[in-house]
């Protein structure tokens, strides 16, 4: 919401460094400016360019990119608000979605909610304390088929059970920039 | 009654083992983009009224006539066109549009090639939902392919001059933005809050153009029936609904997954033939396509999947999305609408009161019932709430609130006797007595201007 007062403790120090860098200031505006009428339809792909990157949507990135497109930073954050997928505060560096509609929950997708919280020693909507995972629970991923299904980053993993999400958790590698979906087998080919 | 074998899906393998990326180099193999050339050979206004001929109705929910949707477009093109792609798919139950972008998406584009000529659109979006990061870069892909080879972009599709761009603009984790005004909303860089009708996107659309809206499986139907002729199409489905369907079959079945048939098959046999039948327990109740439909009682394996049976005979809003999910009979109902409720009250965007404090309200209510601490009044409680939520009373914007009140109309009614069974039983006894009058055939019938 856009009336809500800023939280010193989430701002991440900037250092002079802007977090919209040049090289993504010449992405936006070579790739995403010719195919919207508007620049403020840039918005939506600048967000998801920026929490791509750092892992959340700093309030300093929200007024660079409002800067940058020429709308008020209110304009931007209400944007940003609205949308479930963005995070305006820290994130771990996994985010565990575990899907409980209603098809998953059918399928039991309340015990691997349980057992990653008691696993990982949290509670919905937390991070553990070394900011490696987020627990979060959320609505239809549309992938009713081989419910339960839970996904991790971005990587969806269906007809999931206890004993596999356990071992998925625990072969992640340190760095999830080096965590891909093995089904994106196509990007080396052009 | 003519459906012998998949043609939506034909592509696909039915082997899971099987299934791949189809390339623009096996699409072009199978008969690929013949139908884009024909289409350029044809006059928008032709293109329009074999669609319309065809009968071919919506399929993300609506069912709308998708030739007279395009026929609302000016046929004076004045400024630019806008086509919107639908592949915000969120409702629960629903998989099938992820289902065929992931194996198919050339099938997608051609649809939207030929759908952008008929209603002389310039930029094709394809709307897609955040969380699909998988399919939307499956679409990245493809469109650059359809780019490379002259679809797309240049000097129009295939030399002709009739350029079209197309792009992919991932949304953020809203169900709202399925709705047609919301997911405008959001393209253009906004909170989805559903626009107010008219003007109608027809008219004033995306950055106020006209914009023609469409999901992802009716633009897959269009390359057939240029190819094959309305004639043929009306051959499937049933006359009001004609055409082949992709159901999403998902719940207590052996066999779940996506599965092309005709409209107008039985309960019955999509369970018991698509789905491999019952898991775990006898049948109980199905969801038809997607939760705000409402639910199909134990009584009604008889319906059929179409329109408007679903509608008129089965009691449910509509067929939806052709999402089933399927329930045993050791499903809990009332935890089960907890869990729709739950859903509502969670996507519900806080644009119109009632959907916003309504939808908190009833799952407030349902938390209470599921935790044994329910109150026969709750019941009632439910059902008025329900009747005064939704486009059909006539209080909020868009239908986001009538499925919350359709999911629980038909949860709370057809299955009366589960829901009481969990409230105090001297009070729960007047409530029946109430609802077995006159109120209770007010519940089961849409509802009309008597909401106060």
């Amino acid at each position: 919401m856009p009336w809500i007062a800023e939280d010193r403790r989430n701002t991440r120090a900037t250092e002079g460094q802007p977090l919209l860098t040049d090289a993504m200031k010449a992405l936006l505006r070579d790739k995403y400016f010719p195919r919207y009428p508007s620049k403020r339809a840039v918005l939506l792909p600048a967000l998801h360019l920026i929490q791509h990157e750092y892992n959340w949507i700093p309030s300093e990135a929200i007024k660079e990119i409002a800067d940058f497109l020429e709308i008020a930073p209110a304009e931007a954050l209400d944007t940003a608000s609205f949308y479930e997928e963005y995070w305006l505060k820290p994130k771990g560096k996994y985010l565990v979605q575990v899907c409980r509609s209603l098809t998953c929950e059918l399928c039991q997708s309340e015990a691997l909610t349980k057992k990653l919280s008691d696993t990982l020693k949290v509670e919905v909507g937390e991070t553990t304390p070394d900011k490696r995972f987020t627990l979060v629970e959320l609505e239809c991923l549309g992938a009713c088929g081989s419910a339960p299904v839970v996904m991790v980053n971005e990587r969806l993993y269906e007809n999931v059970d206890v004993d596999q999400l356990m071992k998925i958790i625990e072969t992640l590698p340190e760095d999830p920039h080096e965590f891909k979906d093995p089904g994106v087998t196509w990007e080396n080919h052009h | 009654m003519a459906f012998t074998e998949p043609v939506l899906t034909k592509r696909i393998p039915l082997d899971p083992e099987k299934r791949k990326l189809i390339t623009y180099d096996d699409y072009v193999a199978t008969g690929g983009y013949a139908q884009l050339k024909k289409a350029l050979e044809m006059a928008p206004a032709d293109i329009v009224k074999t669609v319309t001929d065809s009968g071919l109705r919506g399929r993300g929910g609506a069912g709308f006539g998708a030739g007279q949707k395009w026929s609302f477009i000016p046929k004076e093109k004045k400024t630019t066109h806008y086509l919107t792609v639908n592949a915000d798919e969120s409702e629960p139950g629903t998989f099938k549009d992820r289902y065929v972008m992931n194996y198919d998406p050339h099938l997608l584009l051609e649809g939207i090639a030929i759908c952008a000529l008929a209603t002389q659109c310039d930029i094709a979006y394809i709307f897609i939902r955040g969380e699909y990061h998988y399919s939307a870069k499956v679409l990245e892909f493809a469109i650059k392919e359809a780019y490379d080879h002259g679809i797309f972009g240049g000097n129009g599709v295939f030399g002709s001059g009739k350029k079209i761009e197309c792009y992919v603009h991932r949304g953020a984790g809203a169900y709202i933005c399925g709705e047609e005004t919301g997911l405008l909303e959001a393209l253009e860089g906004k909170r989805g809050w559903p626009r107010n009708k008219p003007p109608f996107p027809a008219i004033a659309g995306a950055f106020s153009k006209p914009t023609v809206i469409n999901n992802v499986e009716t633009l897959m139907n269009v390359p057939m029936i240029l190819e094959k002729g309305p004639a043929w199409f009306k051959t499937m489905g049933t006359p009001s609904s004609p055409g082949p369907k992709l159901y999403g079959m998902s719940g207590h079945i052996n066999k779940p997954g996506v599965y092309e048939d005709e409209l107008g098959i039985t309960l019955d046999y999509a369970i018991n033939t698509l789905g491999g039948g019952m898991k775990g327990g006898a049948y109980k109740a199905s969801i038809c396509g997607g939760i705000s439909m409402g639910v199909l009682g134990t009584n009604q394996l008889d319906i059929k999947l179409d329109f408007d049976d679903v509608r008129f005979r089965g009691g449910c809003l509509g067929l939806g999305t052709a999402g089933m999910i399927v329930m045993n009979e050791h499903t809990d109902m009332v935890k089960a609408l907890r869990n729709c409720v739950r859903f509502y009250s969670h996507e519900s965007c806080g644009q119109c009161t009632p959907c916003r404090e309504g939808s908190h309200w009833m799952k407030k209510i349902l938390d209470r019932v599921v935790a044994g601490d329910g109150k026969a009044r709750d019941l009632e409680m439910l059902l008025e709430l329900e009747k005064t939520m939704g486009i059909m009373p006539g209080t909020t914007i868009c239908g986001l609130a009538d499925g919350t009140a359709w999911a629980t109309r038909t949860f709370v009614t057809k299955f009366y006797d589960e829901f009481a069974a969990r409230c105090p039983e001297e009070t729960t006894k007047r409530v029946a007595l109430k609802l077995a009058g006159s109120s209770r055939t007010n519940v089961l019938t849409p509802m009309g201007s008597n909401t106060r």
